[in-house]
């Protein structure tokens, strides 16, 4: 996502919007004074409105959406989303302006909302692939100092008590719930106690084979990161309102093992995607992860 | 915690492995109940033989510091006496200075009750 990039995704954002306002000067005079506007099924139109006000209204959408292109954070997600919005807004102007007075079935004219929410697949590949998070800040640990002689390897157990004791707390709800209630629930059983076996204790192993979560109660790793793939690794603190919560959080370029606000490792792969996990001592395992991926 | 061992030196792989719980235990990165990492693993991370790993464990064990149980591995001694561990690691240094400055048993003694107020 260069700035030329994505000043032309702004451009397709704001695109629709023209196509919407061009066409409805261009047919003005044999547009009917009200337009089918929704549809059931296969027949003719069910519902009908004024053409002019439908016509602001989907011009109101589109600028709504190329405003807000302008305003939200430059991530090719929402960029995107814009494009889906305004896409959308024109191919139901289009679909709508373009049915036929008399026979007014929809027919292949479903297709313009089709390309139109199509479109933020447009403006997705010209924004370009997301830069590998945010940019890298510079490395606040050194790395530890190995002497080519030594091995080193690092590991920790992070335990989660207030996610253990809400996961117990859950299931026995459920399991009551299910034991007493008519609803057969016992099938959502599964999610607390599932959620409390695999990060009530995690185990997080760093060494010369990379990054490893392992799931403490079970002994089952869920999370391997190989490190050829880690580029480097640092500490921060982590806010788990950024990273998407609490839990094994995973938002578009980002993922994080998030169980407390605090201290977390974080670690800069080679495909530009961030991996959070919160600890309580990170230096030592991002020195370690220094020295290993510079060795 | 951090296990870190170098195969070029002179001290034994496994009295390294075996230092390096001592000082997680003393520093408080290891407490009491915490599970080390089992022995494979640890040898496999480390590189290291397995048997290598176990004595190590072993002599912690025989030092009364973890407790070595089938199946549940490797664990801190609840009872883990941490303010003996640093005497013991005070002495280890003392001894091994000792050593090198060629003191037999008598002088060292002789020195330990010398130190007393």
């Amino acid at each position: 996502m260069t700035r030329s990039r994505i000043w032309a995704a702004l451009i397709l954002i704001w695109l629709p919007l023209a196509v919407t306002a061009f066409t409805w000067a261009a047919w003005s005079d044999r547009l009917p004074d009200r337009l089918p506007t929704h549809w059931s099924g296969t027949g003719p139109a069910d519902g009908f409105s004024d053409a002019t006000g439908f016509a602001v209204a989907i011009l109101a959408v589109g600028v709504a959406a190329g405003v807000a292109a302008l305003f939200v954070p430059r991530t090719r997600y929402l960029l995107a989303a814009c494009g889906a919005v305004a896409g959308g807004a024109a191919g139901v102007w289009l679909a709508a302006a373009s049915t036929d007075p008399v026979d007014t079935r929809l027919g292949w004219r479903f297709l313009w909302l089709v390309a139109g929410i199509g479109w933020a697949a447009v403006v997705a590949v010209v924004a370009g692939p997301q830069p590998g998070g945010h940019t890298p800040p510079p490395v606040t640990v050194t790395p530890l100092d190995l002497s080519p002689t030594e091995r080193a390897a690092w590991s920790t157990t992070q335990r989660a008590p207030l996610l253990l004791t809400i996961s117990v707390i859950a299931a026995l709800v459920i399991a009551v719930v299910a034991a007493a209630g008519p609803v057969e629930i016992w099938p959502v059983l599964a999610v607390p106690v599932l959620t409390g076996l695999v990060f009530g204790r995690v185990r997080v192993t760093v060494d010369r084979r990379g990054v490893r979560l392992v799931a403490g109660l079970l002994d089952i790793p869920f999370k391997t990161v190989p490190l050829k793939d880690i580029v480097r690794a640092d500490a921060t603190e982590i806010n788990p309102l950024e990273w998407g919560g609490w839990g094994y959080r995973i938002t578009p370029g980002r993922s994080a093992l998030v169980l407390r606000k605090g201290p977390g490792l974080v670690l800069y792969l080679t495909n530009g995607h961030l991996l959070a996990i919160t600890m309580d001592d990170p230096r030592t395992p991002a020195a370690l992860l220094g020295a290993l991926v510079s060795g | 915690m951090l296990f870190r061992v170098d195969v070029a030196a002179a001290e034994p792989l496994a009295d390294q492995i075996a230092a390096q719980v001592r000082g997680g235990v003393l520093r408080g990165e290891l407490m009491p109940g915490e599970r080390l990492p089992a022995a494979r693993e640890l040898a496999d991370v480390l590189d290291v033989n397995l048997h290598t790993v176990l004595r190590a464990y072993a002599k912690l064990r025989d030092e009364e510091l973890i407790e070595l149980r089938r199946g549940r591995g490797a664990v801190v001694r609840g009872d883990a006496d941490v303010a003996r561990l640093r005497l013991l690691d005070l002495a280890r240094q003392f001894v091994g200075e000792a050593r090198r400055q060629g003191l037999g048993n008598a002088e060292m003694l002789a020195i330990v009750r010398e130190a007393q107020p």
